[in-house]
């Protein structure tokens, strides 16, 4: 704590602070151009040069920490100037068509140029020519560029891809891409101050100011991100964010073209689904859906008798029961937040480059910011991201039981509670069938030591694993014993929610309705099915997110046509708006209507409101670990594409991605199949066919097959082997 | 060596010999470049803090545009804030326009104005420290530059071919021997691009992960952020880059475009695979050489891996700087110690020859009855080696060691037994605190000089360390005899010496004191004097030329011995001295021998050139005033392991900074560019 003052105001720095930091904090105004609160700071643009009482020069406040005592000046004739002559500086040579300039209107360099009051140019220097460049989502203007090196900050920092660069040159300097390194997330776009970074699909189709911001959160994965949908008679044109603190990846970014537009009510639809609810012996959902409507679907079945049926959150419910037993506490105790601030990561059974792609860009992160250690315990090895991982464990697939017991047995070192387990573990045997040698997890245990915070994060992976309840027991264990917090991704949007809010049931003979899923008679909210519903983005409603915050869900887009609500209605169960259920859902006693969702001038996020979770006693009896199941010949691991999440990401114009699955040489050699071949292979009974195309860069004999086309999530292990087929046609 | 100079505003100098005569010119206090090198002079010499001219008919006006084109040149360390990105293009925009004979008034007002801003709000020194002498000539020679301007006419060198010699430094790459571009990677640390940070770093030292520990650091000495409050922690901000290749599978960051050339048919024989050895190895493999390192020891890494203990230089560490090297395809011979007659051989089957052996030899104390077949007596260099080589690679002691030193185990073990060191550098702390770990129940360090001394000779932290783990100082002393039984070391006699100061001012001296002396039971005597070089390989008839301190002669420029194509660094050339000499001398040979191979001529490039005139001058001014920057943001301490574990175990003692103090340190730095340029 270092007190201080900012023009006569006393004031106080927490530890890590700058005096912008601070005055930031305090309300004080202190212009920047180049200040990104959310990463380390550039300090290229000087604008935020301070004075300091009795020091002779300008501090630049974005990087300084204070000093105890010091008397900051934010404002003099001095300052003005030199403030001004940057601003001269920056205007330098830079374009003035203002006018078919897509950031006009929202310009940090229009707005400060004004806030100088300059309005002629008294000097200029000989220009170059420079290209513009497009590199997929995104243009890049160095005309229009201003160097203020946000794009490249936050592409190696905040997302850690280091694609972006700065390709340096004095006058020249202008920002080059590495492509092969760049996922198209679009985070240099939302930064960009002018129009140099822009959306190549946004540009020119409209100003600014001409469209609606309606702050929401993103419907593709539990970290359901806070995003704002950008509209204008009817359609949604972009999806921004608080770029300042918050991100997004190019799904949640580009991904926003999912609604389902009808023009009308389709009364004779609607009367066949009041009829097909009123008979269905089950009702079958996926997690893509939110809390209240998920609510209003378990009141239904209260009513009508049917069987919920979710295999995804059924089978994560359960886990985390089995969770709970172990730990003592019905929810895991970590945060994406959480990650970001650890020194020591360790994912088992998670494909963290793309389940959940801010567990990615916080695990990245917690490698810039805090040298962290990050091991991951997967079946197959994610080159894409080697500047992140620093250890690598390939275990056998079908092994991450074993796995989780061989960290126990490494990380524990009181074993009196769960003895019987312990002793019973051989783990010679455990290391010869996992394929996780003591070596690896001596290591793993040396780098532990003196690492702050360390994160256990549990994949989506065995959640429907075979052994899935003894490895939610375990899991729970290791939280409980304090050496790691644990988060449990769940798999879906709202998986965590459902489990929550609904008794969900196995699905039996009988006539289905679908919501969002193929059944006998199916409610769609991508117009394929016998009654149109509005999309995730043409609703109101809450998710409970991978934070465990229950977060507010706005309506990008209006929907004309009937909603569940409105089927419950006219079921009996009544309630004017879906939103009613908000404050009934159990958790807290809050309305819709009084839910926070917005950032403060710190950063800090109010969305909604944290879920408590609670305690138990229950005694949790780890069982022994059980023998492992083989896995030979193909084996295909379930796993979508980057930006790809569901049927609602599928036909996103921006980021559609081709059904393929992708191997290493080695599988295809294995497989017997070539690159570029169609092949055909079912799993559980469903068939799938799928263009097969060889990464070279892979290694190993599983392939990855994209599942983002199905409605309905699998409940069986991620892993599969199965037999390849070539399509001849 | 002072400079006569024509006119002069270097550093707070006004020198103003305009329109005198030549033989009435004054001297200038600063050792400028005015002789470039043996074959020509300079005509101008223009830095960071003025211009000196040495010739009157050098174009001011000429120069003044050329130093600010080096400025856009010399950009890819800078460009990358507002004031230097659009102000260096417009200083050098409108002094090409003046120059080139289409200037007007105005423009030396822009001139002054975009100077201005520059020196006030850049980020780095070298866009604030740009303008100075070009505002410094602006001023003195205005009429020159009005002249230009109201004539519409080129100044009057305008069109004629000049060589302008360029040069970025700073004051801490300056007082580096290796000369690392130390703002380089501190920026990687701050941008959080530690691949950029290590790369930075190999450009000229390729060992981050050991020059990130055991450097003594001059580079800290000459930091200019100790004139404004503490230096900046330099040495161990390089650790990070070297951590975060070893943590990841991402490969080695070499330098530049980070691939070595291709093979080009040269091959270079090392001798010696320390640190001296593994440079040149490094910098001449990157170069496509092929070469070939040949070690007398059974492990690779020369005295950094047997005499430095692993409690302050992991062997893991080291290792990985190794694995770079050999990265690129290094050949090493190891238990080889080469003989004259395979030198001999050596010149015709090599294109040439880098003795990089060290000093292996401890001297002795220089006291009575100093026996080597004393039981007890113990030379540094050999006990330190049986240290290592049993911590590090389970080496174990020999039968004939274990006898002589009278050893009960295989390995250097002291319990119970009493240690006296004579020294006071860096090898002698490594023997106390060696022995303390090897379980000694008491351990003396003899010392002929005070506290402070011995703190300048090593480091405060190592001194600090020491003491905490209950080595005993005896300062002002001197062992004057050993007493032995039967060969077998008994006791000391201890002589004490005072400090008399010299009442003409002069050095103090050290004075016997009478009566003080005494006698002290000892089990063990080792001395850590000092080391010389074992050269006995060297072919009689070559007649090397050798130092009076017995180490091979260079010019310590271009580290050729007398011998053509043999060369020579490192301790054997300079004497027992630093790690971060041994690379600065190395990477500097390796750079003569990558042309010499080719074209059997020895030169050395402008770079290096102008990289031995600014050291002669100093870069650093202690004196300076600074100014923008807020003082007292305090340095940054790392963690270390505590006294009562650490001296039962060779675990490694600093643990260096967490990601949080290494950022907020590396935002401490300046970034002190500085651009020197002389004409030619």
């Amino acid at each position: 704590m270092i007190n201080f003052s900012i023009d006569s105001k006393e004031v106080t720095a927490n530890k890590g602070e700058s005096i912008l930091d601070v005055a930031r904090r305090e309300d004080i105004y202190i212009p920047t151009m180049c200040y990104l609160p959310k990463a380390t700071a550039n300090a290229s643009c000087r604008m935020c040069s301070i004075e300091v009482e009795g020091s002779e020069g300008f501090v630049l406040s974005c990087n300084t920490p204070p000093v105890e005592g010091i008397k900051v000046i934010t404002n003099s004739d001095a300052l003005y100037h030199e403030r001004q002559s940057i601003m001269k500086l920056y205007n330098v040579n830079h374009p003035l068509q203002c006018g078919v300039c897509d950031k006009s209107g929202e310009c940090d360099l229009q707005n400060k140029t004004l806030e100088f009051g300059l309005d002629e140019q008294s000097f200029s220097v000989r220009d170059q020519a420079r290209k513009k460049k497009k590199w997929g989502i995104h243009t890049y203007d160095p005309g229009l560029c201003i160097l203020c090196e946000k794009c490249t900050t936050v592409c190696n920092e905040t997302v850690g891809n280091e694609a972006l660069f700065i390709k340096p040159g004095g006058y020249k300097s202008h920002i080059e891409i590495n492509l092969a390194n760049c996922i198209q997330c679009g985070e240099c776009i939302s930064v960009c101050p002018v129009g140099a970074m822009a959306s190549t699909a946004f540009k020119y189709t409209s100003n600014a100011w001409e469209l609606d911001k309606i702050p929401s959160s993103c419907a593709h994965c539990s970290s359901a991100c806070s995003l704002n949908y950008e509209s204008k008679d009817g359609k949604i044109y972009r999806v921004t964010n608080e770029s300042d603190f918050a991100s997004l990846c190019g799904a949640g970014r580009f991904g926003f073209d999912f609604d389902n537009k009808v023009l009308n009510k389709d009364k004779d639809a609607f009367d066949q689904a009041i009829d097909a609810l009123s008979r269905a012996k089950n009702v079958v959902f996926n997690s893509f859906i939110t809390n209240e409507e998920a609510y209003l679907l378990n009141k239904m079945k209260k009513k009508f008798g049917f069987n919920l049926v979710n295999e995804d959150a059924r089978l994560y419910g359960e886990f985390m029961q089995n969770f709970a037993t172990g730990s003592n506490e019905s929810l895991y105790n970590a945060t994406i937040d959480d990650i970001k601030t650890s020194e020591f990561i360790l994912s088992v059974g998670c494909a963290i480059e793309s389940d959940n792609p801010m567990i990615k860009f916080a695990s990245s992160q917690a490698v810039k910011y805090k040298k962290a250690y990050v091991a991951t315990i997967q079946p197959v090895h994610e080159h894409a991201i080697s500047n992140v991982i620093s250890q690598y464990i390939n275990n056998e697939v079908g092994s991450e039981e074993a796995a989780l017991a061989m960290i126990a047995d490494t990380f524990v070192q009181d074993k009196e509670s769960q003895q019987d387990f312990f002793d019973a573990l051989d783990i010679g045997y455990l290391s010869g069938e996992s394929n996780i040698s003591e070596e690896e997890l001596d290591l793993l245990l040396a780098k532990y030591k003196r690492k702050a915070n360390p994160i256990l994060i549990i994949g989506e992976d065995v959640i429907n694993h075979p052994r899935a309840k003894n490895i939610a027991l375990i899991a729970g264990y290791l939280q409980k014993t304090g050496l790691f917090k644990v988060l449990i991704v769940p798999p879906s949007t709202n998986t965590l929610g459902v489990s929550l809010l609904c008794e969900l049931d196995k699905e039996e003979d009988g006539f289905s309705v679908g919501y969002n899923v193929a059944s006998d008679f199916t409610l769609s909210a991508k117009g394929s099915g016998d009654l149109d519903i509005p999309a995730l983005n043409q609703q109101e409603g809450t998710f409970v997110n991978i934070d465990k915050n229950l977060v507010v869900l706005n309506a990008g887009v209006s929907y004309n046509g009937y909603e569940l609500n409105d089927i419950a209605n006219a079921l009996g169960i009544e309630s004017q708006n879906i939103i009613d259920y908000t404050a009934k859902l159990g958790f807290k006693e809050i309305a819709f209507d009084d839910l926070d969702n917005y950032y403060d001038n710190v950063g800090k996020a109010y969305r909604g409101y944290k879920i408590a979770s609670t305690k138990n006693r229950k005694k949790a009896i780890l069982d022994e670990v059980a023998e492992l199941a083989e896995f030979n010949g193909s084996v295909v691991y379930n796993r979508n594409p980057l930006r790809q999440f569901s049927i609602f990401t599928q036909d996103c114009e921006q980021i559609k991605e081709r059904l393929e699955l992708v191997g290493s040489e080695q599988f295809a050699i294995a497989s017997k199949i070539k690159s570029g071949e169609n092949v055909r292979f079912s799993i559980d009974g469903t068939l799938y066919e799928r263009y097969f195309r060889v990464d070279k860069r892979m290694k190993g004999t599983v392939a990855y097959n994209p599942t983002f086309n199905e409605d309905k999530t699998t409940s069986n292990y991620r892993y599969n082997q199965v037999k390849l087929e070539v399509i001849n046609e | 060596m002072t400079t006569k100079v024509y006119f002069s505003t270097w550093r707070d100098e006004h020198i103003n010999n305009i329109g005198k005569a030549e033989e009435d010119w004054t001297e200038s206090a600063y050792n400028l470049p005015a002789q470039y090198d043996e074959h020509a002079s300079s005509k101008a010499f223009i830095g960071w803090d003025g211009v000196a001219l040495f010739d009157p008919d050098i174009d001011v006006v000429k120069l003044a545009t050329e130093y600010a084109h080096q400025y856009q040149e010399y950009s890819e360390a800078c460009g990358r804030c507002a004031p230097g990105r659009w102000g260096g293009r417009i200083l050098y925009d409108l002094l090409d326009k003046i120059a080139r004979g289409e200037g007007c008034i105005e423009d030396m007002d822009h001139l002054k104005e975009i100077g201005k801003s520059m020196q006030l709000t850049s980020k780095c020194e070298i866009g604030k420290t740009v303008p100075n002498p070009l505002l410094d000539l602006m001023t003195h020679f205005e009429d020159t530059f009005l002249e230009c301007i109201e004539s519409q006419k080129p100044s009057k060198h305008y069109h004629e071919e000049v060589d302008y010699i360029a040069k970025i430094t700073a004051p801490c790459m300056d007082a580096c021997p290796s000369h690392v571009d130390i703002p380089a990677y501190i920026e990687g640390v701050r941008d959080v691009r530690l691949d950029d940070a290590l790369r930075a770093t190999r450009q000229t030292m390729p060992l981050a992960h050991t020059c990130g520990r055991v450097c003594p650091h001059p580079c800290e000495d000459e930091c200019r952020r100790s004139n404004l409050d503490e230096s900046i922690a330099i040495m161990e901000l390089k650790r990070l880059g070297a951590d975060y290749e070893t943590d990841h599978d991402l490969g080695f960051f070499h330098p530049g475009k980070g691939k070595k050339k291709k093979p080009n048919g040269k091959k270079v024989a090392v001798i010696g695979a320390g640190p001296a050895g593994l440079t040149t190895a490094y910098y001449l493999a990157l170069e496509g050489v092929e070469v070939d390192v040949y070690e007398a020891l059974p492990v690779l890494g020369g005295e950094v891996t047997v005499g430095v203990p692993e409690y302050r230089m992991p062997w893991g560490k080291y290792s990985e700087d190794i694995e770079a090297v050999k990265s690129l395809g290094v050949n090493f011979i190891l238990n080889h110690a080469v003989t004259a007659d395979e030198m001999r051989e050596f010149e015709t089957s090599y294109d040439a020859t880098m003795i990089a052996s060290g000093t292996r030899i401890s001297k002795k104390v220089r006291c009575h009855n100093e026996r080597e077949e004393i039981q007890g007596y113990w030379g540094a260099i050999d006990f330190l080696d049986w240290v290592n080589l049993y911590e590090k690679f389970d080496i174990t002691t020999p039968k004939e060691v274990q006898e002589k030193q009278m050893l009960s185990t295989d390995h250097v073990d002291l319990t119970g037994k009493t240690v006296a060191c004579v020294g006071g550098g860096f090898t002698s702390m490594d023997v106390v605190r060696c022995s303390v770990r090897a379980g000694a129940k008491r351990v003396v360090m003899f010392y002929r000089r005070d506290e402070k001394t011995i703190i300048n000779n090593t480091t405060y932290e190592e001194y600090h360390e020491a003491v905490e783990e209950g080595v005993e100082f005896i300062f002002h002393s001197a062992v004057a005899k050993m007493n032995d039984e039967d060969n077998v070391l008994k006791s000391l006699d201890i002589d004490k010496f005072e400090l008399v100061p010299d009442p003409n001012g002069g050095r103090a001296q050290l004075v016997k004191i009478d009566d003080a002396s005494e006698n002290i039971e000892f089990d063990y005597l080792i001395p850590a004097v000092s080391q010389a070089a074992d050269l006995g390989f060297l072919p009689e008839e070559w007649e090397i030329a050798m130092t009076s301190w017995a180490t091979i002669k260079t010019n310590g420029v271009d580290y050729m011995t007398s011998r053509k194509g043999i060369f020579a660094a490192g301790d054997c050339e300079y004497g027992p001295m630093t790690i971060v000499n041994a690379v600065g001398q190395a990477k500097r040979a390796a750079s003569v021998i990558s042309r010499y191979i080719h074209t059997d001529e020895i030169t050395i490039t402008d770079d290096e050139i102008m990289e031995d005139h600014l050291r002669k001058m100093k870069v650093y001014d202690k004196k300076e005033k600074i100014t923008g920057w807020l003082p007292g943001v305090p340095r940054q301490r790392s963690e270390v392991l505590d006294v009562d574990i650490r001296k039962y175990n060779n675990e490694e003692v600093n643990f260096g900074f967490t990601k949080e103090q290494a950022q907020s340190e590396a935002e401490r730095c300046m970034r002190c560019y500085y651009i020197a340029m002389v004409a030619k």
